[in-house]
């Protein structure tokens, strides 16, 4: 199974949320592996803490492999070469957890030609055969890149894909993961032109609200009779735009609460910040591993 | 000289194991070839030997640059219907002059590398068994496109029914005393060193196919078991997760089946210090004495309820 990470808009947490999915995917049990496609800034190291491709490699990162500079792109066991401790032990029970960083410095890819293409269906393929999930950060908004994997999957009809749109709660993110999705050149328009069923790719694209802060949390007990009403309100109309803009409940696969953690320090959050160092809301940890579920869970995908 | 090849070994991406027929149309790579099947001890199926063209830096262990030019040996083949090997191998030899000839020369010697210039053959050897250098000569892409033209064939329905990585085997066939060693690297990939009396023949790629196919067998058959974690959770789960060993790897371990009776030795040889079979053997023992225990105990329950 493969799955696209994307974002409408910069700074959702796009990045930080699928890593982490990833690694509680693992925990589950299952062979895994993180693709960083975002090549302007391919930091999926520094999320992980491998120290060495904090951003990116220098030898065989996926741009070279992508642009044919090298036969395989270099693969990072994160159980083993992770600087965190916490990461370095392998649970009993995890499957493996496997960083294919971008090139340090490689910059955006700008028009591919059809070897790209083929490379990057040869690159899935191959991962597929060795891997339960293959996550793939596609960087924010219309890209080449996302052109790039659309044009990919379209060509592997048999293995599974699905994409997952992160956005914030804000007026200006719902609306922009909504173009991203059925705008003009959006993954609908771009997934059609290139061979794609624009129906059944509907149905593998659900969203993700990362930083989502619930007006009955806990953590808003001290506020103002005023303050609290205020938000109230706000929330019941993003829900309202929300549903208008087809970004609602119904294509939502989760969402991730706001943490203080996440704000202050892109990292992976293991049991251990959460149990022992306490640095990390539970509620974020169960989100993730719920999430991580969901991504494969047929009945959470079934059509809308 | 010396002859160098590799070969990558993996799970074919179908649900279950194929039949014969659709072995030959998925190895069926060229039209006018036909593809070579046996169907004893197992059924094995062959591609027709495709040529690779190359002029590149040859490994070198002393990290001279030599150059070669020729072509390399390829072919796909799948036994048992369940297991996929891309093979690759060239020999290398000294060249008559020091210029590039017209392909036709080349052509006409498939599967020969001629060497420009001054090579040691060990130095060669060495170089290629080492870390593959950039640039250079890289059997190994060249295995994995041909396993990558069967594991994409529209054919296979790409569910197979576990996920297993590639493993890759880098071998060298050199003239002398009878000897074989093979070593495991942290990695997926093994390396072979052969040394035959008498001159090369394409039984030896045979061998180390064979080689590489068991030794595929065996990290697969230990990771299946390792994943199963076994005294780790409920005996029915155990068995679920070993249930796809029983149905897809125990029936083909065949050791040294399609090997020249010539070269058998060298199989024994590596079997008395890798103790490969004994391996093998207990690794089934211990999946079998699982399900085993799991039936006692569903036979149990199904009369205590």
């Amino acid at each position: 199974m493969l799955i696209f990470a994307i974002s409408g808009k910069g700074g959702t947490g796009r990045s930080v949320t699928s890593t982490n999915i990833v690694y509680r995917h693992a925990l589950q049990g299952n062979d895994v592996c993180y693709l960083d496609f975002d090549f302007g800034s391919p930091t999926a190291g520094a999320i992980f803490s491998v120290g060495a491709v904090a951003r990116g490699t220098r030898r065989h990162g996926l741009h070279e492999y992508l642009r044919g500079d090298c036969a395989e792109p270099h693969q990072v066991d994160v159980w083993s070469e992770s600087d965190r401790e916490g990461l370095r032990t392998r649970p009993p029970e995890a499957g493996r957890l496997v960083l294919l960083p971008g090139s340090e410095g490689g910059g955006e890819l700008s028009g591919g030609n059809e070897d790209m293409v083929r490379r990057c269906v040869q690159l899935f393929s191959r991962l597929n055969e060795e891997f339960d999930l293959c996550m793939v950060d596609v960087s924010a908004g219309r890209s080449y890149t996302a052109e790039l994997v659309l044009n990919a999957t379209a060509r592997l009809p048999s293995i599974p894909f699905r994409w997952l749109v992160f956005h914030r709660w804000t007026r200006q993110h719902i609306i922009a993961a909504d173009g991203l999705v059925r705008g003009d050149d959006g993954l609908l328009d771009a997934g059609a032109r290139l061979g794609h069923d624009p129906e059944a790719l509907r149905d593998r694209i659900r969203f993700v609200r990362t930083a989502v802060l619930e007006p009955d949390a806990a953590e808003l007990v001290g506020l103002r009779d005023e303050q609290r009403a205020w938000l109230f309100a706000c929330d019941q109309e993003l829900r309202e735009l929300a549903g208008r803009h087809k970004v609602g409940r119904t294509a939502m696969l989760g969402k991730i609460p706001l943490d203080p953690i996440l704000q202050w320090r892109e990292q992976i959050i293991s049991d251990e910040d959460v149990l022992a160092s306490k640095i990390a809301n539970a509620e974020t940890a169960s989100a993730f591993d719920e999430l991580a579920k969901k991504i494969v869970d047929d009945t959470a995908w079934e059509g809308l | 000289m010396l002859v160098m090849g590799e070969v990558h070994t993996g799970l074919l991406q179908s649900s279950g194991e194929i039949p014969e027929s659709a072995c030959r149309d998925v190895l069926h790579l060229m039209s006018g070839e036909t593809v070579r099947l046996s169907r004893r001890p197992m059924i094995y199926a062959v591609s027709p030997d495709l040529l690779t063209g190359v002029d590149c830096r040859l490994p070198s262990a002393s990290r001279s640059r030599i150059r070669g030019v020729g072509t390399v040996v390829s072919h796909s083949s799948i036994t048992g219907g369940r297991v996929v090997q891309g093979s690759s191998y060239a020999r290398v030899e000294r060249a008559e002059t020091d210029r590039r000839l017209a392909w036709s020369h080349y052509l006409a010697r498939p599967g020969v590398i001629e060497v420009l210039g001054k090579a040691k053959s060990s130095d060669l050897g060495d170089g290629f068994i080492g870390d593959p250098q950039p640039n250079g000569l890289d059997l190994g892409s060249i295995s994995a496109r041909f396993m990558d033209v069967v594991q994409s064939s529209p054919l296979l329905d790409r569910r197979a029914p576990f996920k297993v990585a590639r493993t890759k085997v880098r071998w060298v066939a050199q003239p002398g005393d009878p000897a074989i060693r093979f070593t495991l690297n942290a990695d997926q990939t093994r390396t072979i060193r052969i040394a035959h009396s008498g001159d090369f023949t394409p039984a030896v790629v045979d061998l180390c196919e064979d080689l590489a196919l068991h030794d595929w067998l065996l990290t697969t058959l230990l990771l299946i078991v390792e994943r199963a974690r076994i005294g780790g959770r409920a005996g029915p789960e155990v068995v679920a997760k070993l249930a796809p060993a029983v149905d897809h790897l125990l029936h083909l371990w065949m050791p040294a089946a399609r090997v020249d009776e010539a070269l058998v030795p060298y199989w024994h040889g590596l079997e008395d210090r890798m103790r490969f079979t004994a391996q093998w053997e207990r690794l089934v023992r211990r999946i079998r004495d699982q399900l085993t225990l799991n039936d006692a105990a569903m036979l149990r329950s199904a009369r205590h309820p």
